[in-house]
């Protein structure tokens, strides 16, 4: 009964931060065998930030894409709205998005990494048992363990596009350790990136029965000065047949990866590009 | 102390040292863990020139040293243990290396680890050249041209303080103090030189159970020498005694030698330990009452990390020479296991095997055939519609026909997916389970593909969405998780079924360790009857976990096989 007190104290605060205009807590955050939020359900990110994690205006996509592929209009998700890249990987930065319909790992339907994979236009399970909690992304077969049951950091056995997750509870939080990192991945599809010395704290809080705010500080000396944070709510997908579909991305990226070894080639080799 | 006959033991084997040279202190053996004795012996003999024991199964003389060999699980390679590897000379290095080159990787099990350029062989000024190989267990041997010592050469340990390391066997166990060229510092036992290079990473990992399980030396007087091995500090893992299966009388114990090195002391007339197939135990075909563990919120618990690995080489169908076995024996399985590893066609040379006797925690399953309904053990037969359908089928395996692109080549070659059924492969055989209340996720190692199966009631979803994995519903028969999959769009090659398929999977768990994984094909538009099959996995997080599988984001043999089909279209004029 404490816990649940102070359950819904925590959550009158973050509201109270986070959304003054008058938000109402929708009922008891749900509660797991264990006192602790119940995290459950498949959750999903609104907004813009797999465009662009910053503030950005409406922009073009590819001319045959017509509308369809346009960038459209976005409130960054970046407290503060300033990433603070080192001057030569801000220009990386904008090289990537120069160069973003081919090199973007998006496109090439690689494991989008952490944090992108959450904020991805696409919804994700979160399955929370007792030893370990798993997310279940509904982009090119992505998942990962989060365990909750080894001593942490424990070092990851080898890097890797979506990291070694350690967790644990604080309060009402879950936090997320996430390193191992193999360098390959973005966080958008603007090019902003990260290298293999990323190290990503989250942080997921229930706001009210049907929404988390998600929290990442995001940190990586070869990039960045300083450690940066992202915060954004993710949303309960409410529909009662809400599941997360398969979605293996690879055969619609073939083309774009190997058109030109085709016996008719259908795109120039990379080198003529 | 007197010491005789220096023997290494490795893990996959054990690697006797017993140098002829009867005086000072010897090795007895080097102790070798092979995971098969009998192919150990077989390998040595062939590739480096050495002799089975006339009175021994398990071991080879290797010009005066005694190779031992065990048939247990090895837990890795001998390189960054405290004994890295063993050295053969041979008079003309090139001709040897060439020899064991052209052997390559076609079944042989020999790995050969090239310097950075690619070069198999390098000069050491003032020294000699040298190579490295692999043993199929994971024995680094290095090849040397040392005209002063041909045949088995020396034992390299790997020490945080070699010269401390090299003090304390020469205290304990004697051995000559010498410089090899004026260059390495080493001690001589007969012919034979121990050295010890510096670790440079961190703290040696422990040798027991690695391929170099561990080198014996003989005591002349274990009693006495045993006492005078204590009072001067050395520490005893197991006090000298003789061991279960001994093949005499003589007593054997273990000390723990710098480095986390394990080092045997053994009494004249030691001659191994006599170990039959029947040690190692098959987990997956002994049955035994067992209650199942509940989560905390009182569903069946499966949770874990389990691997198929045990059941690599069960054939889907009964052979027909195999009509009334209900069992294989220990060594008929082993002997499976061995032909569809070693011999393989597959282009992995048995260290990189998940599946490769020896490197996994159960014994390969004496179960003979996967299909277990019907009970003959043979697939029924295709519908006639089906036959004509598959008599017209393509061939994607890009071997036989050039690919024009991506969708000529299976879904395999292509990291979408992998097999349907997850039936062992040569590698990535893990499976980890997850559950939350009313959820289980079963991931499986290949692809990292997670299926999420609800257990209370729900709807599949609409019949036009179909995917590679299929729709899972779920729901518990007692303490057996049976899972209904639909909507399978029919593209995974699997024995010619449809995406009229509906695939039915029942999980039980069978012990603490066990977990029996039964699949049923129901497909009307391929067979005349559904069938089932069963294989168990096994659970061992000592060993296993999964580390992610970027099957597509490092797919190199994509545009490789597709650039070589463009060669060879080019060379054939087409």
């Amino acid at each position: 009964m404490t816990r649940r007190l102070c359950a819904l104290v925590g959550a009158a605060a973050l509201i109270l931060t986070l959304a003054p205009s008058g938000a109402l807590a929708q009922g008891d955050i749900p509660r797991a065998f264990d006192g602790n939020p119940d995290l459950n359900g498949v959750w999903q990110v609104i907004g813009t930030a797999h465009w662009d994690l910053q503030d950005h205006p409406a922009g073009p996509g590819l001319p045959d894409m017509g509308a369809i592929g346009a960038i459209p209009p976005g409130q960054g998700v970046v407290v503060g709205n300033t990433i603070p890249y080192r001057p030569e990987a801000l220009e990386q930065k904008q090289g990537n998005f120069e160069n973003r319909f081919t090199d973007d790992p998006e496109i090439k339907c690689f494991m989008p990494g952490v944090p992108r994979a959450t904020y991805l236009p696409y919804p994700f399970r979160i399955i929370q048992g007792d030893k370990k909690i798993m997310f279940i992304y509904g982009f090119s077969d992505a998942n990962r363990t989060v365990h909750m049951d080894k001593e942490n950091p424990e070092p990851a056995p080898i890097d890797s596009y979506m990291g070694r997750s350690h967790g644990s509870w604080d309060g009402e939080s879950l936090v997320v350790d996430v390193a191992g990192f193999n360098g390959e991945s973005w966080f958008d599809r603007a090019g902003n990136f990260a290298s293999n010395t990323l190290h990503v704290v989250e942080r997921y809080t229930p706001i009210n029965a049907n929404a988390l705010m998600y929290e990442a500080t995001i940190e990586d000396p070869a990039v960045f000065t300083e450690p940066w944070t992202i915060r954004m709510p993710l949303y309960r997908r409410l529909e009662a047949n809400a599941q997360v579909l398969e979605f293996k991305c690879v055969e619609y990226s073939e083309d774009l990866l190997y058109g030109h070894l085709r016996r008719e080639p259908t795109r120039p080799a990379p080198e003529d590009r | 102390m007197v010491f005789r006959r220096p023997s290494l033991a490795l893990v996959a084997g054990a690697l006797f040292l017993s140098p002829l040279a009867a005086d000072a202190a010897d090795y007895h053996h080097v102790h070798i863990t092979s995971s098969d004795a009998t192919e150990a012996v077989r390998w040595y003999s062939r590739h480096l020139d050495c002799q089975p024991l006339s009175d021994r199964d398990d071991s080879v003389d290797c010009q005066g040293v005694q190779v031992t060999f065990d048939s247990q699980p090895s837990l890795g390679s001998s390189q960054r243990t405290g004994i890295d590897r063993l050295s053969f000379s041979y008079a003309d290095l090139t001709a040897k290396m060439g020899e064991i080159e052209s052997v390559g990787v076609g079944g042989a099990g020999v790995r050969l680890q090239r310097f950075p350029d690619g070069s198999t062989l390098q000069d050491q000024p003032g020294l000699y050249k040298h190579g490295f190989i692999f043993d199929p267990w994971g024995t680094r041997i290095e090849l040397v041209e040392d005209s002063d010592r041909i045949g088995f050469h020396s034992i390299h340990l790997s020490a945080t303080d070699p010269a401390a390391t090299l003090a304390w066997y020469e205290e304990h166990f004697g051995g000559e103090a010498a410089q090899l060229r004026g260059q390495i510092d080493g001690l001589r036992f007969g012919d034979i030189w121990l050295f010890a290079l510096r670790h440079e990473d961190g703290v040696p990992a422990a040798t027991t159970g690695r391929a170099i399980d561990h080198i014996a030396f003989e005591l002349e007087d274990v009693d006495r020498d045993s006492v005078q091995l204590a009072q001067a500090g050395v520490s005893f893992t197991q006090q000298p005694a003789v061991p279960e299966g001994g093949r005499t009388g003589a007593r054997r114990g273990f000390v723990a030698a710098p480095d986390n090195v394990s080092v045997a002391v053994v009494e004249a007339g030691f001659a191994g330990v006599a170990r039959s197939m029947d040690d190692v135990v098959d987990i997956t075909t002994q049955q035994r009452d067992y209650t199942v563990p509940r989560t905390p919120w009182g569903e069946p618990d499966f949770q874990g990390v389990w691997t198929g690995d045990a059941a690599h080489g069960i054939p889907m169908e009964r052979p027909r020479d195999l009509t009334d076995t209900e069992v294989l024996t220990p060594e008929q399985a082993a002997a499976r296991r061995e032909r569809g590893t070693l011999g393989s066609i597959w282009g992995y040379e048995s260290e990189w095997r998940d599946t490769t006797l020896g490197y996994v925690k159960s014994a390969p399953s004496q179960q003979v055939a996967m299909v277990i309904d019907p009970p003959d053990g043979r697939i029924p037969d295709f519908t006639p519609e089906a036959q004509a359908r598959l008599a017209n089928r393509v061939d994607t395996s890009g071997v036989r026909r050039l690919a024009a692109g991506p969708e000529d080549l299976s879904p395999w070659v292509r990291c979408i997916t992998r097999t349907l059924i997850p039936t062992p492969q040569v590698y990535n055989n893990g499976m980890q389970i997850v559950q939350g209340p009313g959820y289980v996720a079963v991931q499986r190692e290949m692809i990292h593909e997670t299926r999420v199966i609800p257990t209370e009631p729900k709807p599949h979803v609409g019949e036009s969405i179909t995917s590679w994995l299929g729709d899972a519903r779920g729901h518990w028969d007692g303490d057996t998780l049976v899972v209904e999959i639909k909507n399978l769009n029919g593209r995974v090659p699997f024995r010619g079924t449809t995406d009229a398929l509906t695939l039915t999977e029942r999980y039980t768990r069978t012990g603490p360790d066990t977990l029996q994984y039964q699949f049923t094909i129901d497909d009307p538009e391929a067979f005349t009857r559904p069938w089932t099959g069963m294989f168990t996995y096994v659970r061992d997080e000592t060993q296993y976990e999964l580390v992610e599988y970027a099957c597509h984001e490092g797919n190199y043999g994509m545009p490789n096989i597709l650039t070589g089909a463009r060669a060879r279209e080019q060379e054939e004029g087409r």
